[in-house]
């Protein structure tokens, strides 16, 4: 007796309607969001700007001809000049070199920071023992910091350490961590109710590990979506700090330094100075902001509109 | 009763609160490189001013004593000498005061009497122009610069148009400041009957107030549109429905479900608002404590920033304390 072999019982693969794979379905998610997309035009173009700015500048952003000096918009000086003679165009665009790194760097040190200690006060919360004391501790610790206007405490740590980029860094990454923290706890608290945090616990890994290796991974969205509108912020405060003179020094080109240098000239009706970097700021944390909202939606279905 | 067992626990909790805050803002002036004594002194502080200093905060002495120092001093209102004015820090707080608070107080108040209407219009007449658009302004508003627009605003009405006076500070320098009962320039103005001061005082309020309001007043519609909204969707709404009451009355339940949070998020306003003052003075040219603030910070007078920053951190800590209070009048749900 021949041996039939028996009738192939798989399944047939699934037709490639899933072979989209993620980063199809994110194409498709931005393609009925024209905010999403303007927002991630607008971050790439600062990502350019910064890398490539001063290169592609028609003139040198720190080169002042005070003859030249408060020029309107002209196609010579596409946004005219301040009142030194500096190329409006050329430092617009220069700006973002030192805004853009001031805010990523910033953002990441207070997001890694922000990410962990959110991940010890949130999983240790509730319990016995030293890692209660922590969490109790961080949260304390959170609020202290929160209870200072951001702004003036960057104001005040910016005057006591020094105006320097760094010092700037560090205010703003100090005072960033707080958001990551609490974002990250809420997350957690949810993450560890879950099925798969008792099974490694039953599995005999201790409570360290299940909170790095397992929680903290999972816990990583809503810190992520944040990353975006943080650096919007840190832009902002850049700006707010430089325009009082307590942020980066005067030459270099900085939106919020450029329009304290064009604002005496607002009053005298002579707009573009202090208009354009203005317009500038707003256009970009509105991009970020954009692309922050969109990240969250993304990750979080529910909360499609 | 539990209220008052509530309230007891969290003004209780104040003073450690306090207590770290002055302990931050104690060693914020030891971040600097250098003998502390000589920065407070200033530049052109003689030997024996700087002597004197090193002897007041007792600079020779262990740290936890120049904090008790420290404590001391703030206590009895000491918050020493700011060199760039020769006065006494607190003289020239008390003076700058009442401007600020002006312009916070104002803000706060128009938007919560503006913001809280359209907050609630929005949610009740959802999906349409109203939605659309005030989903554009709260981006917009939360991305463009409170100081910038203050600018654009002074180019428009007072460059081009002429409308409203320029950022002078207060008051016309031709008009007499009116007898100081509040400090408030319009409020002292109307209160003592001078008609064109208060007039003069209210013009030169009307663009930094707006800029504010236009900025922040965002955190209040959007806020006590979302709470409006979570409750008209509530069970109990639903119930009420069902029960054939009218949509005014579900209304008014909804609404006071919602006031807690948005009485919270009127706490977070004042704390923004602090922070933004400092730059809208700064551009208006107000002569309140944030330009006195950030005068002090750019010519490395330290004292008043120290002070301004402690008083800064005491004033959101009340506020929120108070803030906290209210919530729990209104529900005593949550949690002790």
């Amino acid at each position: 007796m021949t041996t039939q072999p028996l009738p192939d019982t798989r399944k047939q693969p699934a037709a490639p309607t899933q072979g989209r794979g993620q980063f199809g379905s994110f194409i498709a998610f931005s393609r009925g969001r024209p905010g999403f997309l303007f927002g991630l035009v607008i971050v790439a173009i600062t990502i350019f700007l910064a890398c490539f700015g001063a290169i592609v500048a028609p003139c040198d952003p720190e080169h002042a001809i005070p003859e030249a000096g408060l020029l309107p918009p002209s196609p010579v000086h596409l946004l005219g000049t301040d009142v030194v003679g500096m190329d409006i165009f050329s430092r617009v665009i220069s700006a973002p070199r030192i805004d853009l790194t001031i805010a990523l760097v910033s953002t990441l040190i207070a997001f890694v920071c922000g990410v962990f200690l959110g991940v010890i006060s949130g999983y240790f919360a509730s319990g016995r023992g030293i890692g209660r004391v922590g969490s109790e501790t961080i949260m304390r610790g959170a609020d202290i910091v929160q209870a200072f206007p951001i702004f003036i405490f960057a104001l005040a740590l910016v005057c006591f350490r020094g105006p320097s980029t760094a010092n700037v860094i560090s205010a703003l990454a100090f005072l960033n961590i707080p958001y990551f923290l609490r974002v990250t706890r809420g997350a957690v608290f949810q993450v560890r109710e879950r099925p798969f945090v008792e099974a490694a616990r039953c599995a005999g890994n201790t409570e360290r590990g299940i909170a790095f290796t397992h929680v903290m991974p999972n816990a990583l969205g809503p810190a992520l979506a944040n990353i975006s509108p943080s650096i919007g912020f840190a832009i902002l405060l850049t700006a707010g700090l430089s325009f009082v003179g307590a942020g980066v020094p005067k030459p270099t080109p900085e939106w919020g330094s450029m329009i304290s240098i064009g604002a005496p000239n607002m009053m005298t009706g002579q707009w573009w100075s202090a208009l354009f970097p203005g317009l500038a700021l707003g256009v970009t944390i509105l991009g970020y902001a954009l692309v922050g909202d969109g990240i969250l939606e993304f990750m979080d279905p529910t909360r499609r509109r | 009763m539990r209220f008052l067992r509530y309230a007891a626990r969290r003004f209780l909790f104040l003073i450690p609160q306090l207590f770290v805050v002055s302990v931050i803002v104690f060693f914020l002036v030891r971040l600097l490189p250098g003998d502390p004594a000589y920065l407070m002194a200033g530049q052109f502080a003689t030997k024996d001013q700087i002597d004197q200093i090193r002897t007041t905060m007792g600079l020779d002495k262990p740290l936890y004593e120049q904090y008790a120092l420290y404590v001391q001093h703030v206590l009895r209102g000491d918050f020493g000498m700011s060199w760039r004015s020769s006065h006494p820090v607190i003289d020239d707080i008390k003076q700058r005061f009442p401007a600020t608070m002006e312009l916070v107080l104002l803000t706060g108040c128009i938007s919560v009497v503006l913001g809280i209407p359209i907050g609630v219009y929005t949610a009740v007449a959802r999906k349409g122009v109203a939605d659309r658009g005030l989903f554009i302004y709260g981006m917009l508003a939360g991305s463009i610069p409170d100081f910038w627009l203050g600018l654009i605003l002074i180019l428009i009405f007072f460059a081009f148009l002429g409308w409203l006076p320029g950022p002078i500070g207060q008051l016309d320098p031709s008009m007499e400041i009116p007898p100081r009962i509040t400090g408030m320039i319009a409020l002292d103005a109307l209160l003592s009957g001078q008609w064109a001061v208060f007039q003069s005082a209210v013009a030169h309020l009307v663009l930094p107030v707006a800029t504010l309001t236009l900025v922040y007043s965002t955190l209040i519609i959007k806020n006590t549109r979302t709470t409006v909204e979570e409750m008209l969707k509530s069970d109990f709404v639903e119930y009420g429905r069902a029960l054939g009451l009218s949509s005014l009355t579900l209304l008014r339940y909804a609404l006071r479900n919602a006031l807690p949070p948005v009485v919270t998020v009127v706490g977070i306003l004042f704390w923004f608002l602090l922070g933004a003052a400092v730059l809208v003075e700064t551009v208006f040219a107000w002569g309140g404590l944030g330009q006195y603030a950030v005068e002090s910070v750019v010519s490395s007078d330290y004292a008043p920033v120290q002070a301004f920053v402690l008083l800064a951190a005491v004033f959101t800590t009340v506020v929120f304390l108070l803030v906290d209070l209210a919530y729990f009048a209104i529900d005593p749900r949550i949690k002790t």
